[in-house]
C-alpha cells in the first residue's frame, strides 16, 4: 500500500508530457463538421485495422496512455462497432479485409464519421498496387477525415481527434 | 570447428548421395538432396541426439524464367553448436509435387501450406491441406509468388467457406472470435471450442492482414526496399529493417564499421526496452490490474519520445541503410540515452517489486497457458515465448550479429512455460537491455558509421541473416536479381512460428484466461500474415 502511494507521489502528473502536435492534417471540411457536431463534445471511437503494419495501433493505444489520456477531452474506445460514432480505419484493405470492413460499416449506427488513419489507409502507402490489397479506404466506405503520417504522432492523432470537436 | 567438421561427415557417411555446396557465410553448411531422399535426411537433422535439428526456414523459390525448376530450401539450426545446415531440393520441369516433411517435423506445417498457396506446389503427405494464405474467396490457381503471377493483378472472387476442425458432442459449442476485435488489435480469427468453460480446442484462421509484402519485395530494387522491410510489422521497426540490411551487406561483401554496428546493437535494444515495457504492463491489465499498466504505458512512452528526439521517429524509421546507419550520436546524446535508462531503471525496479507482492496478480499468472518445452521444442518456438519454456536460444549469444560478438549478453530462461514465466522473461530483459545500452555507451568506438556500398550484387546470390528482434528470431533470405533488383525476398518473423504454439498453451484454460495468454505471447498479426 505504502510502496503505491509512494510511487505515485513520486511519479507525479504524466498527463500532457509530451510535445505539442507538429503536423497539420488537412482542414476538416464543412460537411464532417456538420456530421460530428451531433456527438456534442464527446466520440466513442472503433478502430478496424484493416492490414496495417501495427504502427498505427501501437500510436492509437498510447493515446490511452496517462501521457495523451484522450479520455479527458471526451474521446473513448468502443469495444463494438455498434457502441461507435467514429471509426477509425487504418490500413491499406487487403483483399481478405475488405468484407470484414464493409460489415463494420453497415454495423455502424448513424451518424457516423469515418476517419482513415495513416498513409496507408488514406493511399495504400507502401503497399500501393499489390495483388492483394483492394484499399484505399474511400475505395469502400465514405471517408471524412484523413489524418496523414507513417505513422502519425499520437499527439496529431489527438489534435486532430479534438478538431472534430471543434464547433465550426 | 572440429564440431563442424563431424556433423559434415556424419551426414556425408549416413547419405553417401547428398552433395555438399561451398557457402562463404560463417558456421553454414548447404547440402543439395534428392527430393525422395529429403524427408529422411531432415528427420535424422531433427532426431538425431547429436545433431538435434530445428527447423529454423522453409522457403520456396520460382526458378522456373532461369532454369526451369522450383528450388525447396530447408534451413536446420543445430541447436548444440548453433550451426545451420542447408538442405536444398529442385523439382525439375512439370514436377509440382514435393514431399511432405510434416508428418516427422511439426514445425513445417505452416511452411508447407504457405508454399502450396504461395506457389501451387503441393506437399505430398501433409495431415492438413487446407488453404492458409489463400482464404477461400481467392480464386482458384492464383499463387501469387509464380513468377508469372503479375505482381498487382487484381484478385477476383468465388464462393467459399474456410472449414473449421470440428469437436462434436453434447454440450460443445464453438465460440468464433474476430477477424476484429474488442481492443485496438489488429485483425485474425479464433474459432474455440469449448464444453462448460475450459477450452478444448483453439484453431486460428489468420492472414487477414496478408498485404502481399514478399512479392512487392520484388517488384524493387536491392538498396530501396529497407523502407519495405520496416513497415513488416511496425513494432519491430527496427528489427525487420536490421534483418534485411544484413542480408544485403552479405550479399555485397560489404564490412559495417564499428560504430555503425554499435549504433545498431543500441537502437535494437531500445526497441527491444520499449515493447517489453508496454507488454509488462499489457499483461497486468489483462487481469484488470490497472496500476502498472498505467506505468509501464508511461515509461514505454519515455522511451519512444527519445527516440523521436534522438532519430525523428518514434519508431527507429529511417535509420538503417544498406551499408550501416543514416545518423550518428553525439556523446551528449549518448549521455542523454544513459540518464534516462538510469532514471528509468529505478523507476522501472519499485514498480517491479509493486507488481511482485501482488499475490493475486501471481495468482493468476501461475499455471495460466502452460506451453511445455515438448511443445514449444516440437513447433520450434523461438524468443521470449521460447526461453520461458526451457529453450536457452538467443541469437545474440548464439551467433552474434551488429556488435553482439563484443558485447556479452547475459540470456535468461525459465522452465515453467506459464504467463507468469513469459512475464519475467520480459522483465529481466528489460534490465539486460539496460545494462547493455549503458555498456555500449562505454565501449563504442569512434569513427564512420556506413560505408559507401559500391560493390554489386550477382544475380543468383542470395545470403540469410538472423536477428534477435524483441520478440525473437527474424529471418531474412534475399537472392540477388539482375541489375540489383531482388528475385526473392523470403520473410519470417518469429510470429509465424509461435502462433501455432498458442493453440496448444490454451487447452485446458478458460476462455476469460485466452486475452491474457495472448497478451503474454504477444505475436505480431502483420508479421506473421506478411
Amino acid at each position: 500500500m505504502f510502496r503505491i502511494l509512494k510511487k505515485s507521489l513520486k511519479t507525479g502528473v504524466a498527463t500532457g508530457r509530451h510535445p505539442q502536435a507538429t503536423q497539420s492534417s488537412e482542414p476538416l471540411t464543412p460537411e464532417a463538421h456538420k456530421k460530428a457536431s451531433a456527438f456534442n463534445r464527446s466520440l466513442a471511437i472503433r478502430e478496424v485495422d484493416t492490414g496495417s503494419c501495427n504502427a498505427c495501433e501501437v500510436e492509437m493505444n498510447a493515446l490511452t496512455n496517462p501521457v495523451y489520456d484522450a479520455e479527458r477531452f471526451g474521446i473513448h474506445i468502443a469495444a463494438s462497432p455498434r457502441h461507435a460514432d467514429a471509426l477509425v480505419v487504418t490500413g491499406p484493405v487487403t483483399v481478405n479485409m475488405a468484407r470484414a470492413l464493409k460489415d463494420v460499416y453497415k454495423q455502424t449506427p448513424d451518424p457516423k464519421l469515418v476517419i482513415a488513419l495513416g498513409d496507408c489507409a488514406i493511399d495504400c502507402g507502401a503497399f500501393k498496387g499489390s495483388y492483394a490489397v483492394t484499399g484505399p479506404v474511400d475505395r469502400h466506405i465514405p471517408v471524412d477525415v484523413r489524418i496523414p503520417g507513417c505513422p502519425p504522432r499520437p499527439a496529431d492523432i489527438l489534435k486532430a481527434l479534438t478538431d472534430i470537436q471543434e464547433r465550426p | 570447428m572440429a564440431e563442424t567438421k563431424s556433423c559434415d561427415t556424419e551426414l556425408k557417411t549416413a547419405f553417401p548421395s547428398i552433395v555438399q555446396r561451398d557457402t562463404t557465410q560463417r558456421e553454414f553448411s548447404h547440402f543439395f538432396v534428392a527430393k525422395d531422399l529429403l524427408p529422411t535426411i531432415a528427420r535424422h537433422l531433427h532426431t538425431q541426439p547429436g545433431l538435434h535439428g530445428r527447423l529454423a526456414l522453409l522457403w520456396a523459390v520460382d526458378n522456373r524464367p532461369a532454369r526451369n525448376t522450383y528450388e525447396l530450401h530447408y534451413l536446420f539450426t543445430l541447436e548444440p553448436s548453433h550451426r545451420w545446415v542447408l538442405l536444398s531440393t529442385e523439382l525439375a520441369k512439370d514436377d509440382r509435387v514435393f514431399p511432405s516433411i510434416t508428418p516427422h517435423i511439426h514445425a513445417a506445417q505452416w511452411y508447407e501450406r504457405e508454399i502450396r498457396d504461395m506457389f501451387g506446389l503441393i506437399p505430398q503427405g501433409h495431415p492438413d491441406l487446407r488453404r492458409l494464405v489463400r482464404h477461400e474467396h481467392w480464386p482458384q490457381g492464383a499463387h501469387p509468388l509464380k513468377k508469372d503471377f503479375p505482381w498487382d493483378r487484381a484478385l477476383g472472387r468465388q464462393q467459399g467457406e474456410h472449414r473449421f476442425h470440428r469437436i462434436e458432442g453434447e454440450g460443445v459449442f464453438e465460440v468464433p472470435v474476430g477477424p476484429i476485435h474488442a481492443g485496438i488489435i489488429e485483425p485474425g480469427h479464433f474459432r474455440f471450442s469449448v464444453a462448460g468453460e475450459p477450452i478444448m480446442q483453439l484453431e486460428l484462421h489468420h492472414f487477414w492482414t496478408h498485404r502481399g509484402v514478399e512479392k512487392l519485395f520484388e517488384q524493387q530494387p536491392l538498396a530501396a526496399a529497407v523502407p519495405l522491410a520496416e513497415r513488416v510489422s511496425g513494432d519491430t521497426t527496427f528489427g525487420h529493417s536490421l534483418a534485411y540490411c544484413q542480408a544485403v551487406e552479405s550479399l555485397r561483401h560489404l564490412d559495417v564499421p564499428r560504430r555503425g554496428r554499435y549504433l545498431r546493437s543500441l537502437f535494437l535494444e531500445l526497441e527491444r526496452l520499449h515493447n517489453h515495457l508496454g507488454d509488462v504492463g499489457a499483461i497486468c491489465n489483462d487481469t484488470a490490474y490497472a496500476l502498472p499498466h498505467a506505468h509501464c504505458s508511461r515509461m514505454k512512452e519515455q522511451i519512444m519520445q527519445l527516440n523521436d528526439r534522438l532519430t525523428g521517429s518514434r519508431f527507429l524509421r529511417g535509420l538503417n541503410r544498406v551499408g550501416g546507419v543514416a545518423l550518428d550520436l553525439t556523446a551528449a546524446q549518448l549521455a542523454e540515452i544513459a540518464a534516462e535508462i538510469d532514471r528509468m531503471e529505478q523507476d522501472f525496479s519499485e514498480l517491479e517489486s509493486i507488481i511482485a507482492h501482488n499475490a493475486s496478480l501471481i495468482d493468476r499468472l501461475e499455471a495460466t497457458g502452460v506451453l511445455t518445452e515438448r511443445t514449444a521444442w516440437d513447433h520450434a518456438v523461438v524468443g521470449v515465448v521460447g526461453r520461458a519454456s526451457g529453450l536457452d536460444q538467443d541469437l545474440r549469444r548464439d551467433r552474434p550479429f551488429a556488435a553482439y560478438d563484443e558485447l556479452s549478453v547475459k540470456v535468461v530462461h525459465y522452465r515453467y512455460g506459464d504467463v507468469r514465466a513469459r512475464m519475467r522473461v520480459r522483465m529481466d530483459e528489460i534490465h539486460e537491455s539496460m545494462r547493455l545500452i549503458r555498456e555500449i555507451r562505454l565501449r563504442i568506438p569512434q569513427g564512420p558509421v556506413a560505408v559507401e556500398s559500391s560493390p554489386r550484387a550477382q544475380a543468383g546470390e542470395w545470403a540469410l541473416s538472423a536477428v534477435e528482434g524483441w520478440r525473437g528470431e527474424i529471418l531474412y533470405m534475399v537472392m540477388a536479381g539482375d541489375n540489383e533488383t531482388i528475385q526473392r525476398c523470403k520473410v519470417r518473423d518469429p510470429s509465424f512460428v509461435n502462433w501455432p504454439a498458442i493453440q496448444w498453451a490454451v487447452i485446458g484454460n478458460i476462455i476469460p484466461d485466452f486475452p491474457l495468454i495472448n497478451k503474454s505471447f504477444n505475436l505480431s498479426y502483420a508479421g506473421n500474415d506478411l
